[in-house]
């Protein structure tokens, strides 16, 4: 199909091009308690095509040179007409996209990359079957279980090719979902998990779970609200790829270009004036290759608050005069300075579980409903539930501190909690 | 105008019908739906320009349900030919027969009813004024381009302004044994977003439209982005709200998240079955005020989750979810409604062929009242006009509401005093909020710009809204 569209884009002298071919298989399961409700099974082969097109625009400073794009997508059976007709459209509509010129990256034909791993060596079946019993084995209470359960087991092959000579194609396998614990005593609750993984790492699932009942269990105790004021906080877990992605996603050159973000290399992203831990953070290649194919690497992103790399793809870092790195999901942070013993000294509360805890990488404000807290009131540990969190990164960076106990999954490793000092908590 | 039919799903039936026919030679129920789905997506900012189609709601493919009589197994796939018939078929049957793989020790399977169908044949289209492919690319692109050079006229303190728009242009083919469905629907939406900087501090304020229809929503974008600038700017002198219980007077849109993030995620049927949703304990029972009547449906306005029929084979219905501050009944997909010995309302939705159906809402929104926003403020001795919602999130087993607000203005004796606070978190308890709304406009507004996901994925399109409300409200 590519060297169809290929020859198409050809006839129309399209010389500047992008194509991604993405073939994907999955099994998917979905579960109520114990039972399976309903198995799922997926062949999808996609191309999704972006034609650039190089132009001039008068302007009151001169003539400037654009490079307008435009994404079309081409579906398998998809007769010639159909696929020229598409094409031909994108082109056209890339001649109005004006936006300052820059340059692909190039590239030459690459070796496919197959995936390594547990997963790449057994079907897709087995994959879903050993994470369901390793989903299953702690599920061992009438009182705190699974309520129900969705679990995806995925090989995707992903070719791209572009019209400087880019040609890389690699092989994932992932399973990821989702799972609800409910505890029916002392009251009834819930709590929602996700898992995402590139191995069979059933003992990861498992321990994860484990937790998940715990919580739930401590949820089911929570009865009230903290008491509005500002409070001493600990976030941990996932919690912290939200609120540690605010570094990522503001050096992201998309943003520092548009001026939403003013990071530069070297800027002091933590402010001058840390007092707690100063933060060093990598980002973390999951895939070989970018959504362009641009190689991937581990990259060092801040280095003791200070920002050290600008990553993006090919557009915004010509523009800004930096090296295109490829989009990233993922960082790995060193680990911290204090054990969660030292964490914990003094009043606290730790929010365990949030409805939907949010960061916003514009305004650096972030918050969330609490589902479960550990209130340390200087003498007791209380569970609470209910209230809010409602605090800014650029009013509390300077004082964070991290812990030497680890946390990982699919998108963050590092420090598994974060004391902030002084956030403003709405409760009772 | 009405929207034409896909010839690409046309070219295709006859061999979705022999795959039907050799489906319900070996399984007692199938279905296939196949879907060709388009949409168009147009953004301009001050230093970035984009036009092409969208990554969600762009499809092509089809996905077959099966049953054995007991067990329900989907298949979704985008190639189908003559020659390929075969191995569609073969794989349905080896998913169907899969659960042996797939399932460790202990665990088992549901087993379900095969659906009873009634007979139905059906096509539709909905209409639209302005065809957006035949207004343009070049036209719509210096439509969003003037509005944004009007905008950023406002001020030299404005870092920004993106303004973009969406459609959607999508036939979907429901067959099985007794329906052959057709439906061919367009919807547009669009807005427009300030940002202006304080420090390192970024402050945003966004409009939003949408339409059942085409391109004849843009005109709408014209007339209040410079009042949009405006707000951009008292964003500015903001500050955090000291956390309460408040008197509160909710916009529309502030409504909208209400009822769909607090009340509608807690109605949805699937969540029934898994024993997931306090809603199910309190059908027949006060849950609100006697002044709030909340429908969903997908007819039951006309808004861009207005369709004919779901992705089950369901016609679209107008549920009356809470009648007088009492709980009536829920929504439903076809699935659900087997397992709860209830009959589906239409809203049983797919983000694509891609993925599952679950019960998911379509528009969904509370009756108007009777009271003006000017007695409304005038009642609120301290208390807040709550504008500008970015997110929410659902909470059906315990009806906690987290609810994300842009912007609450001061209210004091009655009177707005120009003061802002922002950004807000707004939570509770979902039947003491609802229970405590003792005021209500008459106008009704629906607005349908954003995606509804099922807890953090399955993003299909919605609206929702209302008249506004006052209400208590915990904020912080």
């Amino acid at each position: 199909m590519i060297e169809q569209i290929e020859a198409v884009l050809r006839q129309l002298n399209i010389e500047l091009y992008r194509i991604t071919e993405q073939v994907q298989e999955s099994v998917e399961c979905f579960f109520i308690r114990k039972r399976l409700d309903l198995k799922r099974g997926t062949d999808l082969t996609d191309y999704a095509v972006t034609v650039f097109r190089a132009f001039e625009k008068e302007t009151p400073q001169g003539k400037e040179k654009q490079l307008g794009s435009s994404v079309v997508n081409i579906y398998p059976g998809m007769a010639g007409e159909e696929i020229r007709e598409a094409l031909a459209q994108a082109y056209q509509a890339a001649a109005l996209v004006c936006n300052a010129y820059y340059e692909l990256n190039a590239g030459k034909r690459e070796a496919f990359v197959p995936a390594g791993g547990s997963l790449a060596g057994q079907s897709l079946e087995e994959t879903v079957r050993q994470m369901a019993e390793a989903l299953y084995a702690p599920d061992t209470s009438s009182k705190v279980f699974i309520n129900s359960a969705e679990i995806f087991a995925q090989r995707v092959v992903r070719r791209i090719v572009n019209s400087r000579g880019v040609d890389v194609s690699f092989e994932t396998y992932s399973v990821s979902g989702e799972y609800v614990v409910q505890c029916v005593e002392p009251q009834d609750v819930e709590t929602h998990h996700q898992f995402a993984y590139r191995d069979a790492d059933t003992a990861a699932l498992r321990k994860s779970v484990e937790e998940a009942l715990a919580v739930t269990r401590a949820r089911a105790e929570a009865k009230n609200p903290p008491k509005a004021g500002t409070y001493t906080i600990l976030l941990s877990a996932e919690q912290m790829r939200i609120v540690l992605g605010y570094y990522m996603k503001r050096a992201s050159t998309g943003l520092v270009y548009q001026k939403y973000s003013n990071y530069e290399i070297g800027t002091a992203a933590q402010g001058q004036d840390i007092q707690g831990d100063a933060l060093t953070i990598y980002l973390k290649a999951k895939d070989p290759y970018s959504a362009e194919g641009i190689p991937m690497k581990d990259r060092l992103l801040l280095e003791e608050g200070t920002v050290r790399t600008l990553h993006g793809g090919s557009r915004f870092a010509y523009y800004l005069g930096v090296e295109p790195t490829g989009e990233y999901s993922c960082i790995s942070v060193p680990t911290g300075s204090r054990t969660m013993e030292e964490l914990k000294a003094g009043p606290y509360l730790h929010i365990v579980s949030f409805s939907d805890f949010q960061m916003d990488e514009l305004t650096g404000h972030f918050a969330g409903e609490i589902r479960l807290a550990f209130l340390y009131d200087g003498k007791t540990v209380t569970p609470v539930t209910g209230g809010s969190v409602n605090g800014s990164i650029l009013e509390t960076q300077g004082h964070m501190t991290f812990s030497t106990e680890r946390y990982q999954d699919e998108r963050y490793e590092g420090p598994y909690a974060v004391r902030i000092e002084g956030v403003q908590v709405a409760g009772a | 105008m009405k929207v034409q039919e896909s010839k690409f799903i046309q070219d295709t039936k006859p061999l979705l019908v022999r795959l039907l026919d050799r489906l319900l030679e070996r399984y007692p129920y199938a279905s296939v739906l196949a879907e060709d789905s388009r949409t168009r997506v147009y953004s301009v900012s001050r230093r970035n320009m984009s036009v092409g189609e969208g990554d969600l709601g762009t499809s092509r493919g089809f996905v077959a349900k099966v049953s054995d009589g007991k067990h329900y197994t989907e298949y979704s796939f985008n190639r189908i030919s003559e020659e390929t018939l075969d191995v569609v078929c073969a794989r349905i049957g080896e998913l169907a027969a899969a659960s042996g793989q797939v399932l460790p020790e202990g665990l088992t399977e549901s087993e379900y009813p095969v659906p009873e169908e009634e007979a139905a044949a059906f096509t539709g289209s909905t209409s639209y004024e302005i065809d957006p492919r035949e207004l343009g690319d070049d036209a719509i692109l210096a439509h969003l381009n003037a509005v944004k050079e009007k905008g950023l006229a406002v001020s030299d303190r404005l870092l920004d302004c993106r303004v973009r728009c969406e459609y959607q242009r999508y036939t979907k083919l429901f067959l099985s044994r007794e329906k052959t469905m057709e439906q061919n629907v367009m919807w547009m939406d669009g807005m427009i977003a300030f940002g202006a900087a304080r420090g390192e501090e970024i402050k945003s304020y966004y409009k939003t439209y949408s339409n059942l229809g085409g391109a004849e929503m843009l005109s709408r974008m014209d007339a209040d982005v410079e009042t949009a600038a405006g707000v951009t700017l008292e964003l500015l002198e903001s500050e955090p709200i000291p956390p309460g219980e408040y008197d509160c007077v909710c916009a529309p849109e502030v409504t909208g998240m209400i009822v769909h993030e607090a009340f509608g995620h807690g109605v949805e049927m699937d969540m029934f079955v898994k024993k997931r949703a306090l809603a199910e304990q309190f059908v027949g029972e006060y849950v609100a005020s006697e002044l709030v009547t909340m429908h969903d449906g997908a007819s039951a306005a006309s808004e861009v989750a207005s369709y004919f029929f779901d992705d089950e084979g369901t016609a679209a219905h107008d549920t009356v979810v809470i009648e007088k501050g009492v709980l009536k009944s829920g929504i439903s997909d076809l699935q659900s409604a087997l397992t709860l010995g209830t009959q589906p309302t239409g809203n049983g939705r797919r983000e694509s062929f891609r993925r599952k159906a679950y019960t998911r809402m379509t528009n969904t929104f509370f009756e108007g009242g009777t009271d003006t926003v000017e007695e409304m403020i005038a009642s609120i001795k301290y208390g807040f006009l709550l504008e500008n919602p970015s997110s929410g999130m659902e909470d059906p087993k315990n009806w906690g509401i987290q609810a994300m607000v842009n912007i609450a203005r001061e209210i004091r004796d009655g009177k707005l005093t120009g003061k802002i606070f922002s950004p807000i978190v707004l939570t509770g308890y979902v039947p003491d909020l609802l229970k405590s709304i003792s005021m209500m406009s008459e106008n009704v507004a629906l607005s349908g710009s954003g995606m509804c996901g099922k807890g953090y994925k399955e993003w299909v399109k919605v609206s929702d809204g209302g008249p506004y409300i006052k209400a208590k409200v915990r904020l912080g």
